[in-house]
């Protein structure tokens, strides 16, 4: 397995939620599923918060979604590099949302437009998800643009 | 008929930075400076309310009352420190005022300190010889690629709003602007020096579309207020003002919830309900308030929360912070003394200084900053994205 080197913070992994992670690596996005309710629920719990049933099974998600919106971030916590996008995105199925990094430019995203998961290997044993647009093409992001040009750009949109 | 509570006294430090005051210290200063505005003496005070001191070791086993009870000489009937996010002022002085109208204490001292450079410290030893980890108050799927803060949180939610009602980023600077204007004449604010909305669009991008003037800025800073009952008010003071009502709302979600997809972040539920129940509570409108303090860490919720208070339809503050409806001599005055962008923002303590610009309007002492003929205010802070908010209603009585 090759390991990509792109830069991230530890996420916390509680035993209820290895499942999820597993999954990823995988390249399956998963929710659960309570069996006493039928409850399907996102990100993972250790008890149903509907019902707080505790017997718990997994489901597949289709790892599409909404961007519900996003910002560029230029002041990253120590260990990421600066700037990337992170946005939150809904699932497309409605069970919650995904807030992660987003691999494409600012001048690429549209609020409301439809994305995709991404999966990338970042150790040995954690992979972790990112999203692009579905209508995006496949590069790496590379927008490195300057602030005038979209200051420039967006008081050109507004006249 | 529940006691009436009124606020008495206060006392402040101006915000700043403080390299070399301990928390204790400012803590003492500011009980110090509050006791002397009411103009009574320590022995009065039976209630004692903080909020977490963020450097402190004993932090998380709350004994901050206990030390400063110990080295100001205060035998306190009722102690305690309030940790909930940023409304654990307001819920500090919301515990004294229950204390109060159930009869348990008569008057009740409020306060907080806070520096922001052991807080940094604090950050820099757990991370000390360790993998850099994810801010662990936001869900594990969230961690990877967030901060420490939760500005991106903020500046989601001003995205989204430009997306939905057309703002742009020029009516975001307009509320930095006028917080700026109004902190001028604030002794306590930290940063006074004019700014326009130029000045705004071309400062540092942080988290796009939140640039450096349009945030706060974590300061150290300082501040009590006393409360009091009704009875004991009036041996104090002739110009007492009262807390009317409080309104309450958590909206069951922590930051921006993983969990669902119906968490606006344009419309802030928690602010909505709290004010709501603040009214009904208080008998009152929205326009009957002359001046309002609100807990906008950032300028697009300058816009968002004032339309979810009541004062205005959704979208219309865009055209609000255009016209100078939230200046002072405006429809609403908003964030007379600067708001948390101006005058700095030491979360543990705003909602202290919030109350104190409220109770200056009220008792006519706001100078410069003095809103013609203001007789009832309002307070709103929030915790987490606007996860919770407290709205506090004071009102100038007899």
């Amino acid at each position: 397995m090759s390991v990509s080197n792109l830069s991230f913070l530890c996420p916390t992994i509680t035993s209820y939620a290895r499942n999820y992670w597993e999954g990823l690596k995988k390249r399956k996005l998963k929710a659960q599923k309570c069996n006493k309710c039928g409850e399907v629920f996102f990100p993972p719990r250790a008890r149903c918060p509907k019902c707080l049933g505790k017997q718990i099974s997994w489901v597949e998600l289709s790892g599409r979604g909404e961007l519900y919106s996003w910002s560029e971030i230029h002041i990253p916590p120590l260990a990421l590099e600066k700037p990337y996008v992170l946005g939150i995105i809904d699932l497309k199925e409605k069970v919650g949302r995904i807030i992660t990094r987003i691999d494409a430019g600012p001048e690429d995203l549209k609020v409301g437009m439809e994305m995709k998961i991404n999966y990338v290997d970042v150790e040995e044993n954690l992979t972790l998800c990112t999203f692009k647009p579905v209508a995006c093409s496949t590069r790496k992001s590379s927008h490195s643009n300057s602030k005038q040009k979209r200051v420039k750009e967006r008081l050109s949109q507004r006249t | 008929m529940p006691r009436r509570v009124a606020v008495v006294g206060y006392g402040c430090v101006n915000i700043g930075n403080y390299p070399e005051t301990s928390e204790d210290e400012l803590a003492s200063d500011v009980l110090c400076l509050a006791l002397e505005n009411a103009g009574i003496s320590k022995e009065d005070v039976n209630g004692l309310i903080t909020t977490p001191n963020l450097k402190n070791t004993l932090m998380d086993s709350g004994l901050q009352a206990s030390i400063i009870a110990e080295q100001m000489r205060i035998a306190p009937t009722s102690m305690a420190e309030i940790s909930c996010g940023g409304v654990a002022a307001g819920l500090a002085i919301k515990h004294a005022m229950n204390e109060i109208m159930l009869g348990y204490i008569d008057v009740a001292i409020c306060y907080g300190a806070e520096r922001e450079r052991s807080m940094r410290e604090r950050l820099a030893a757990q991370l000390l010889g360790q993998p850099p980890r994810g801010p662990e108050f936001l869900d594990p799927t969230a961690q990877p690629f967030t901060g420490f803060g939760i500005i991106w949180a903020y500046a989601c939610s001003g995205r989204r709003y430009m997306h939905e009602f057309g703002a742009d980023e020029e009516h975001f600077a307009m509320a930095s602007v006028r917080n700026r204007k109004n902190a001028a004449h604030n002794p306590w604010a930290a940063f006074k020096e004019p700014i326009g909305v130029e000045d705004v669009l071309n400062s540092a991008t942080l988290c796009s579309p939140i640039k450096l003037l349009d945030s706060c800025a974590s300061l150290d800073g300082a501040a009590a207020v006393i409360l009091a009952s009704e009875e004991r008010a009036k041996k104090i003071t002739d110009t007492r003002v009262y807390v009317k009502a409080v309104g309450e709302y958590h909206d069951n979600s922590c930051c921006v919830p993983t969990d669902r997809c119906d968490k606006s972040l344009t419309t802030f539920v928690a602010a909505r309900e709290a004010a709501k129940e603040a009214f009904r509570r208080a008998k009152l409108k929205p326009s009957d308030i002359d001046v309002a303090e609100i807990y906008a860490p950032f300028s697009p919720q300058e816009l968002i929360l004032p339309e979810d208070l009541g004062w205005f339809e959704k979208g219309e503050m865009i055209k609000a912070i255009e016209d100078g409806s939230t200046e002072i001599g405006g429809r609403i005055p908003i964030n007379t003394d600067g708001g948390l962008l101006s005058r700095g923002h030491p979360s543990m303590v705003t909602p202290f200084y919030e109350t104190i610009n409220i109770v200056r309007q009220l008792r006519n002492e706001a100078g410069k900053l003095q809103v013609d003929k203001a007789e009832t205010g309002l307070m709103h802070c929030e915790g987490g994205t606007v996860n919770n908010c407290i709205v506090f209603i004071f009102q100038r009585g007899d």
